[in-house]
């Protein structure tokens, strides 16, 4: 039927088409269309060339939708809009058409919300940065439609896991290239392995970003999911630890090897000595060689109840200071990183 | 549009674009068919718009099916000469075996005349239901058996023409390179099938899912069927001919491009074509463009799909014509 309807042509030039304009730019708004869709359904409507300017950069399309390359700067640019970042036009040559000012509209309007959507993941990196001042964080939230007393959380996956329809960004942490995504839901879909941070007013995100990159860390494979709340006071204590200066106590225990670590683990575990060398299978004498020498080499006896304790501390830190394996896709650049 | 069947969603670009044209377009039924072929088509290609093409026509009379006659054009650069054949372009034209005329769709084939230095001929077959089956097919074999003839005065190396149809185009040009393959005439470089209507039997997938589509629904589907093939439409006794996808047997045909939109009643069968032809050891090239609706190409040139699917083909024939 096509070959009967022909190819869709510019608006009548005396006519005024206001709603059909609308739900034009609507349809390309809603289905995520980018800038050069958008001029190119600017400049199809409109008959002429639609052009934009964006952070410098003039990108410029035909009614044919074909990109156009540098201008002369002789192009009339009418009629104009600014908009963030730069501004849209037409190539009008001549009096305007009865669509044009309704076309630059909602063409301005359509660029702005991609600007709004591309800076998402910039406003958030600023909203979640605990080196800001709050007014810096509130104003980058604001841009987000977060007032400073709304309950949010942030969520730390490795780079790669993209959160459909969640805004997100990408950023170094002392834990290398993380994706920070913001939930205001508490529904959002997990893309395996995440660390939920605490809930927060989100002036306080920061704190909820460092909560679940620790909570990040303390994920593997048979618990892809930790939630920083249910660490109760030790994510204060995690919260305080620098994985590049990490304590003697953890350093004493990256040095064991892993038969050494193995035994400790059992040792601190067991009930008795006499029951830890029965759990591993070693004359109880050997064990108790095994016991004391541990004991010279991290300083502290781990079957005292603070010896227990610290190398519990020790041990969970030591989670934290352990590589994480590089994910395995290359991650996707981050909204406002482009 | 229906809730129930799941399918897949239109480009946005090309949804907008919808959003201008929808009014145009009713649903065909058999009362509106007089009416349809009064309002003519929307594409102006006089003369004048030929020539800033590049391109100029002419029209010959030429022994169509049974020996009546029929028209073509041919269409060449202007300015061309003689002395060197060049490439041929059979054209059929779409409008769902009811509707349209010769130059109907010609504009998708101006570009490719320019470029390669290609003749075409486009053939005005005599449509449904006034003329049922086999008359639109056989008209089309006659005009392709006399530019085969005619090679030489065209203009036409016999070695690199080609038959081309979008829509009903498409069903008739692959009819017509079935018959030309069964009757050992012309021999064909390629056949390019643009979203082409090939079955007649109304129980593809896509034809459910896309019942109610703005660009030509079921019911203007089976409004076209019904013209050419009477009551014969979806029975045993339809050739393969008249519906190319019955066709079981797809070997000795000429190399394929075939193209539809995934958001057509065309998809299915368009597919399963490019299936049957591979099976039968037969090159094809097939593109499902996502999003794209029946002729999106052509009504909304100017979105990113469109331009995708417009270089798919002029690579295709550049391959195939500049070897």
């Amino acid at each position: 039927m096509h070959e009967l309807v022909g190819r869709i042509t510019a608006l009548d030039p005396q006519a005024s088409e206001t709603l059909k304009v609308i739900s034009y730019f609507d349809t390309l708004i809603t289905g995520g269309v980018g800038l050069d869709g958008l001029l190119r359904g600017a400049a199809a409507l409109s008959g002429t060339v639609a052009g934009a300017e964006r952070r410098g950069r003039t990108s410029r399309r035909d009614p044919e939708g074909r990109l156009l390359g540098g201008t002369t700067g002789q192009e009339p640019r009418f009629p104009v809009r600014p908009c963030s970042g730069g501004s849209v036009w037409l190539e009008r040559e001549g009096p305007a058409h009865a669509n044009d000012a309704m076309i630059i509209e909602r063409l301005a309007f359509a660029v702005e919300l991609l600007e709004l959507h591309r800076d998402a993941g910039g406003a958030l990196e600023i909203g979640i940065d605990a080196a800001r001042t709050v007014n810096d964080r509130t104003t980058a939230l604001a841009r987000l439609r977060l007032d400073a007393g709304t309950r949010i959380r942030l969520i730390a996956t490795s780079a790669d896991k993209k959160i459909p329809g969640a805004p997100s960004t990408i950023l170094p942490t002392r834990y290398g290239i993380l994706r920070a995504t913001l939930d205001t839901t508490g529904d959002v879909p997990l893309p395996g392995r995440a660390g939920l941070g605490p809930w927060v007013r989100a002036d306080r995100a920061p704190a909820s970003w460092d909560g679940s990159i620790v909570a990040l860390r303390l994920t593997d494979a048979s618990t892809p999911t930790v939630d920083a709340t249910d660490l109760g006071v030790m994510l204060m204590f995690l919260q305080a630890h620098d994985p590049r200066v990490p304590h003697e106590d953890v350093r004493a225990l990256l040095r064991l090897d892993a038969r050494s670590a193995a035994v400790l683990r059992v040792l601190v575990e067991a009930d008795s000595v006499r029951a830890a060398a029965a759990r591993l299978g070693m004359h109880h004498s050997t064990l108790q060689a095994r016991h004391e020498a541990l004991t010279r080499d991290l300083g502290y006896d781990p079957r005292t109840t603070t010896g227990r304790t610290r190398y519990m501390a020790a041990a969970l830190l030591q989670r934290l200071t352990d590589p994480v394996p590089e994910p395995k896709t290359a991650p996707e650049p981050g909204p406002g990183r482009n | 549009m229906s809730d129930t069947v799941p399918r897949p969603p239109l480009d946005p670009e090309l949804e907008a674009a919808l959003l201008l044209v929808q009014d145009q377009v009713p649903t065909i039924t058999p009362e509106l068919i007089p009416a349809m072929r009064q309002a003519g088509t929307p594409v102006d290609v006089s003369d004048d718009v030929l020539a800033d093409a590049g391109v100029t026509r002419r029209d010959v009379t030429i022994p169509g099916f049974e020996g009546a006659d029929i028209q073509v054009s041919v269409i060449t650069r202007l300015g061309r000469t003689g002395s060197r054949p060049g490439p041929g372009v059979y054209h059929v034209h779409g409008g769902g075996m009811i509707l349209g005329d010769r130059m109907v769709g010609i504009t998708q084939v101006l570009p490719w005349i320019v470029e390669h230095d290609a003749v075409a001929v486009t053939v005005e077959y005599r449509l449904a239901p006034e003329s049922p089956d086999p008359c639109p097919v056989e008209d089309c074999y006659a005009g392709l058996v006399w530019t085969a003839r005619h090679a030489a005065e065209l203009g036409i190396d016999p070695e690199r023409l080609i038959i081309a149809g979008a829509s009903a185009g498409g069903g008739l040009a692959a009819g017509t390179a079935l018959l030309a393959r069964d009757r050992n005439g012309p021999r064909l470089a390629g056949q390019m099938l643009i979203c082409p209507m090939l079955d007649d039997r109304d129980e593809s997938v896509s034809t459910v899912q896309f019942e109610d589509a703005v660009l030509w629904d079921r019911t203007s589907n089976r409004t076209g069927w019904s013209a050419l093939l009477g009551g014969r439409r979806g029975t045993d006794d339809v050739s393969v001919y008249a519906a190319p996808a019955r066709a079981t047997d797809l070997s000795g045909l000429p190399p394929t491009f075939i193209d539809c939109g995934s958001a057509e009643v065309f998809r299915d069968e368009g597919v399963a074509y490019a299936a049957a032809l591979w099976r039968a050891g037969v090159q094809a090239e097939l593109h499902v463009w996502p999003g794209g609706f029946h002729g999106f190409d052509m009504i909304a040139p100017h979105t990113a799909v469109s331009q995708s699917a417009t270089a798919a083909r002029r690579a295709w024939l550049a391959r195939l014509l500049d070897a």
